[in-house]
């Protein structure tokens, strides 16, 4: 059987279940249940494919519901199991025979659908503005909702107390800016462009002192993440073909600061299944991977920040995409910033696109040994780079009373160059 | 019939020994399908049987209708030095065995209490460990398999003769330490050690509490000796108590170790024995536990080992004692009687401490028993597997005494 | 499921218990109701001992998985069943100590587990395996009472009921509290991966090594299909491709000099015996590569087909060479791909077979060649299992290595623990072993009551 006939499930043959992956998966972690685990998942959607098992049965729909998608059991795998390929396959025949939860069709309708989305996000930053949601944050489904939406706000004149350091050595960045500029086309993307806006202009900030030009393209819609993993396939590809169109058969690089619309852009070959796709896949890069530069030398510095920072990788860089390396270069190009090592960081936080709505109570189960962990460690900033994260990690850090803020890394990187005088 | 014309028609004369004093007729069997047939005989009908090696260890001086004594199984199947595993028959001398591996450049890594001619099946029946199992582990340790007959004459294998093996429950445990309860143990399949080619003693004498911090500080320095023993001076016979210690391996090791120990002990106060000074002492020490009415060992965690010994001195008197300290291990020998040994039972149970009763006179064994001090639902456990093993209960064993 | 692909059952009910009161509440009940269960860990067995059949309940360990405590002073810890082996290892290191048996499937793999199948691993070629490292159990009958055996000392409060209970499958109760030894962390360590052109050459490097004297810390060899596997996964580990055998062989202790001696000794020894290179591992994260290479290379062998069969036997140390030999003349004979990675120093094997087990023709032959290879190292002096347990895969095999009488006694055993054999029922024993030495005594363990008796006089 070919790999298109068998639609991802082929991935999952190489499995011996010999249990390697169990404490790679939260949610197992969490609960002890073989079948929330990938040993267990992957018996389940053999069972599906073979047709033992029913497409309709609530016990595969509850455990299939329950993973995160992280993918954290595939970098552990010794056989190279394809767990991610064959969970899109299973939920796409669950979605096939059931409607989506009433949660989620909401949810993608209120925070995907053009027209409607620009509304709710309005609505969403007068709220923020007040600062009320960050006072209401909890562990409470509003408390997380609040939470949730406080954690999307830039902070305030930017992290850390900066070195006042006043001699600006002004444009050592000009020895690394090709001229005339690269040119790189941004994907705003959904929640990105409703709540974040803030991480876009210090994207397009930072890359400028790197010596990229960043152009806006417009046309783009949502990237369908959320539509995949929901098992909504037809959607996603319909989103992705009105992406291919818009962003054209040049071949500039497209930068994407979320970790998890990255993951999936780079997939649209698979997806779509034909060669615009896959062409348009070759083109996406994660934000941190341009900063790095392909030789790895890391951005241009910035001034020194006096912060202890956390680094999550969420599992749609690290274990998707597998970059691993590229945001520490950001880091690593901010003086004084010092990296606080934190049991477990690779480990999902539970927020997993819509997840963390339709599955409230492991969602928060996962995210509490993160964020006890977190507390132990005590650094001022959890720096991850995704939109997922940022709002999952920022709400449990506003419900345990934390002071620690969650933000983008080339947030931090953009303070750093600010303060350094670059932007003046 | 008399008992002994019965037993001279199914194994022949030669099988019949002399009787020791208390006339209790003495048979030795000649091959482990002997002992099947003597104890199945028995079982039948209804002889109580008590089971002995070479006689140098236990008393032999249960009531009984029957001693089988294992002393003409004393074959050596087999020695591969290549594989490091031997099999011997349970009546072998040690002594005997231990040179006959020598031969072959193997070693048995242990180094029991009593006569040089105790037999393997007693060292194993009653798990006596030496000052060697600081460094190899307990009896249990060395053991890969063995054979054995039940009270009522079924013959037994368990384990087998190679390194690993996870077949089938674990019944070679149950024989080690089981006195001889669960059946009579005829072949032992051994895990042996080649003959170390640096083997050293050297010995500190001073006052206990010094030692015990020497001892101490061996331990955190990273030595690894084989042997760390604490001798009281009656059973070192020297004025003050002893610190010995064995290095035994490869050159390199025993080089590294010796140039630790004179930094552990503050400046070289150790004094080395020469070779047949180190056999002598060791050889004395271990003998010197068969010598004394009374022999028990008891195991604590080492953190307690110096509140153990002055509890034994406390108790019973200032004997014979020899401890590993760190394998948590202390042998006591001397002579005392029934509502001591009971007390001290009882006090020792308190702090999760066994005690077990390596050998006494019948009348101290059989009123205390070789265990006791059972958590709850251990006995009927124990009770369990006695009938399962012995269900006529030809076997005489003091178990948990009366 | 669990490790082993050949069986897939399928439980009535399947139980967590967060805690160890929850447990003994449903034992307890299963009693009363008179229903077998069966205790599960990770699930990485390989002999098929977890499966539960219809009619058994399946009672999940995996919550139960609290420390209780380590204690560096008496070198010892107490863990709940469901702790991790790996999670163990890295809680005593701080205090400078190790738990040492090291299954590779430490990671996932849990303490109950590896008590109940007495595992092995790698590292127990010099420091023994769990059944040396288990001081003390509190063990949950099949009749729902919990009995405290063995002490912290490791010296037993009369027989060694610790020594029956570990490796007995789960055939004996749930261990509910486990105090195990721990170690000193080796000061000095050195790994040296040697590579050999000759599987048998290879064999008798090993031979070569023990007889030195010098016990390593672990002597393990894998052969090109499973370098080749491990070579294409993640845990790429560096070993050469072309090898028809590599040794990777650890030397520490807890002084280096002595380490260093030992460690030139045997690398000459190596080269003597024809490594064509012996290379020695430079950092910490050099020896760490070198290491999850072969512990993951059992998961990495999924790689060459969508099922596979770990064997596991033992033989005598010294017939290794021809063993591996037959084996490969085994494999050829049905078609079929072997790989072997292995614990050469205990002489230990791991063929193992890959297959697509959706093929019945193929299926069949693996167990053929998987009952041939077994026979083969019965007859080398060897047995059935080493490291991985009977489970219910290996029951056809057991009348091989022992008699009627001796496969009764076990059963007896088990009675006396578990007289209505409700916990992990079917397994370990086949079924038709001499029934007469239960019956005989009719001695079931319902008459526990009775005083336990002094004297058998």
């Amino acid at each position: 059987m070919t790999g298109i006939a068998r639609g991802g499930f082929e991935g999952l043959d190489a499995c011996v279940h010999c249990g390697f992956c169990l404490q790679a998966c939260p949610t197992f972690l969490a609960t002890g249940d073989e079948s929330d685990s990938p040993r267990g998942r992957i018996e389940l959607m053999r069972g599906l494919e073979r047709g033992d098992i029913a497409a309709t049965d609530p016990a595969l729909i509850s455990h299939l519901d329950r993973c995160l998608g992280c993918r954290g059991c595939e970098p552990v795998c010794p056989s190279g199991v394809q767990y991610g390929h064959g969970l899109e396959a299973a939920r796409s025949r669950i979605a096939g025979s059931r409607p989506v939860p009433g949660v989620a069709r909401l949810a993608l309708w209120a925070l995907t659908t053009p027209g409607i989305s620009s509304v709710v996000y309005w609505f969403a930053r007068v709220l923020r503005a007040t600062g009320l949601p960050r006072l209401l944050a909890g562990w409470g489904r509003f408390g997380f909702a609040m939470g949730m939406l406080a954690a999307t706000r830039a902070a305030q004149g930017g992290g850390g107390r900066r070195k006042a350091a006043k001699a600006r050595q002004v444009a050592p960045a000009a020895i690394r800016r090709p001229s005339p500029p690269l040119a790189t086309l941004l994907f705003r993307g959904c929640v990105m462009q409703g709540l974040f806006s803030h991480v876009h202009d210090a994207t397009i900030r930072t890359l400028g002192v790197n010596g990229y030009q960043v152009r806006d393209v417009s046309g783009q819609v949502c990237c369908g993440a959320l539509h995949a993993h929901a098992g909504l396939l037809d959607e996603a590809r319909a989103l992705a073909r009105v992406n291919v169109d818009a962003f054209g058969d040049g071949d500039e690089p497209i930068v994407v600061n979320s970790a998890g619309c990255g993951a999936l852009m780079k997939e649209y070959g698979r997806l779509l299944d034909d060669l615009r796709g896959e062409r348009f896949g070759a083109r996406v890069r994660d934000v941190t991977e341009l900063l790095a530069g392909s030789a790895m030398k890391g951005p241009v510095a910035g001034e020194p920040l006096d912060l202890h920072v956390a680094y999550d990788p969420p599992c749609h860089l690290l274990h998707a995409q597998g970059i691993a390396v590229q945001p520490l270069k950001l880091f690593a190009a901010i003086p004084l910033l010092e990296l606080v090592p934190v049991p477990g960081a690779a480990e999902c936080c539970g927020s997993a696109g819509l997840f963390t709505l339709l599955e409230p109570e492991m969602s928060r189960a996962v995210l509490q040994t993160k964020i006890d962990r977190l507390r132990e460690a005590a650094p001022q900033v959890v720096a991850t780079g995704n939109p997922g994260c940022l709002m999952q990690i920022g709400a449990g850090l506003a419900a345990a009373g934390s002071a620690a803020r969650a933000r983008h890394p080339v947030e931090l990187l953009d303070d750093a160059y600010r303060a350094a005088g670059r932007y003046e | 019939m008399t008992i002994l014309e019965k037993v001279t028609a199914l194994l022949g004369e030669g099988a019949v020994l002399e009787a020791g004093t208390d006339r209790v007729p003495r048979v030795a069997p000649g091959s482990p399908d002997a002992v099947a047939l003597l104890l199945g005989t028995a079982h039948q009908e209804g002889w109580r049987v008590r089971i002995e090696g070479a006689g140098t260890w236990l008393q032999s001086d249960a009531p009984a209708d029957l001693a089988l004594t294992t002393r003409r199984l004393d074959r050596i199947p087999a020695i591969e030095p290549s594989d490091l595993t031997a099999t011997a028959e349970a009546g072998i001398g040690l002594d005997q065995l231990r040179q006959q591996l020598a031969d072959r450049g193997a070693w048995l890594a242990i180094d029991p209490p009593g006569l040089a001619g105790r037999t393997l099946g007693s060292v194993v029946s009653t798990a006596t460990a030496g000052p060697l199992r600081h460094g190899f582990g307990p009896i249990k340790d060395h053991l890969l398999g063995v054979t054995f007959v039940t009270g009522d004459g079924r013959m037994v294998q368990s384990g087998g003769r190679v390194m690993k093996n996870v077949a089938g429950y674990d019944l070679t445990r149950l024989q080690a330490g089981g006195f001889g309860a669960f059946g009579v143990i005829v072949l032992v399949h051994l895990r042996l050690r080649t003959l170390p080619r640096a083997d050293v003693t050297y010995v500190l004498e001073g006052a206990r509490e010094d030692l015990t911090q020497v001892g101490e500080d061996i331990a955190a320095a990273g030595l690894t000796p084989a042997a760390l023993e604490l001798v009281s001076p009656a059973l070192a016979r020297r004025e003050r108590w002893v610190l010995a210690v064995r290095l035994a391996g490869s050159p390199a090791l025993v080089a590294a170790d010796e140039a630790g120990l004179g930094a552990a002990s503050g400046g070289g106060r150790f004094s080395p024995l020469r070779a047949e000074e180190a056999h002598a002492f060791w050889m004395r020490l271990a003998e010197g536990f068969s010598v004394r009415p009374v022999t028990f060992r008891i195991g604590g965690v080492p953190a307690a080992s110096d509140e153990l010994l002055d509890l034994l001195q406390h108790q019973l008197g200032d004997e014979w004692i020899s401890a590993s300290p760190a394998a948590g291990a202390i042998r006591w020998t001397g002579d005392t009687n029934i509502d001591r040994l009971q007390r001290l039972r009882r006090t020792l149970a308190g702090l999760e401490v066994p005690l077990t009763l390596e050998r006494a006179p019948w009348p101290l064994r059989g009123a205390v028993g070789h265990f006791g001090a059972y958590r709850e639902g251990v006995g009927p456990l124990v009770a369990g597997l006695r009938r399962t093993f012995d269900p006529g209960g030809a076997l005489v064993v003091a178990t948990e005494g009366s | 499921m669990d490790g082993l692909p050949t069986h897939r059952l399928i439980p009535d009910l399947v139980v967590l218990p967060g805690t160890r009161e929850e447990l003994v509440a449903v034992v307890r009940l299963l009693a009363a109701l008179g229903v077998s269960f069966v205790p599960r860990g990770a699930g990485t067995g390989l002999s098929g001992g977890a499966l539960a059949a219809e009619g058994s309940v399946l009672l999940v360990l995996t919550r139960l998985n609290r420390i209780v405590r380590i204690d560096r002073d008496s070198r010892l810890a107490v863990v709940e069943p469901g702790v991790v082996n790996a999670k163990l290892g890295a809680a005593a290191r701080p205090a400078g100590l190790q738990y040492a048996p090291d299954p590779s499937s430490q990671s996932a793999c849990t303490i109950g587990g590896n008590v109940a199948e007495n595992a092995g691993g790698p590292h127990c070629l010099k420091y023994g395996v769990t059944a040396n490292h288990i001081l003390a159990l509190e063990v949950l009958l099949a009749d729902g009472s919990l009995v405290e055996i063995g002490s912290p000392s490791g010296e037993s409060w009369g027989p060694d009921l610790v020594g029956v209970f570990v490796g007995s499958e789960g055939n004996f109760g749930i261990a509910t509290r486990i105090t195990v030894r721990l170690t000193p962390l080796p000061r000095a360590v050195r790994t040296l991966l040697a590579d050999f052109t000759g599987l048998r050459t290879a064999g008798e490097a090993v031979s070569a090594i023990i007889a030195t004297g010098i016990v390593p810390a672990a002597l393990e060899m894998m052969d090109q299909s499973c370098i080749n596997a491990v070579e294409d996964s993640v845990y790429a580990a560096g070993y050469p491709r072309d090898a028809a055998a590599v040794l990777l062989v650890e030397i520490d202790g807890r002084n280096s000099d002595a380490v260093v001696a030992e460690t030139d000794v045997v690398t000459d020894l190596l080269r003597q015996s024809g490594a064509r290179s012996v290379r020695s591992a430079a950092t910490e994260a050099e020896r760490e590569r070198l290491w999850q290479g072969r512990k993951k290379a059992f998961g990495a062998m999924g790689r060459l087909s969508r099922d596979l069969v770990v064997q596991d036997a033992v033989v005598p140390r010294s017939v290794l060479p021809q063993v591996l030999e037959t084996i490969a003349a085994i494999a050829t004979h049905y078609g079929l791909v072997v790989s072997n990675v292995f614990h050469a120093g205990d002489g230990n094997l791991h063929p193992n077979i890959s297959f697509d087990a959706t093929d019945p023709v193929l299926k069949n032959k693996v167990e053929a060649a998987s009952a041939e290879i077994m026979q083969a190292c019965i007859a080398a002096g060897g047995t059935i299992t080493g490291e991985h347990g009977v489970g219910i895969d290996k029951m056809r095999y057991m009348p091989l290595i022992f008699d009627a009488e001796s496969l009764g006694a076990m059963q007896a055993v088990r009675r006396v623990f578990d007289p209505d054999e409700r916990v992990n029922p079917g397994k370990v024993v086949p079924v038709h072993a001499c029934r007469e030495w239960t019956h005989a005594r009719g001695d079931r363990v319902g008459s526990r009551g009775a005083a336990p008796r002094g004297e058998a006089a």
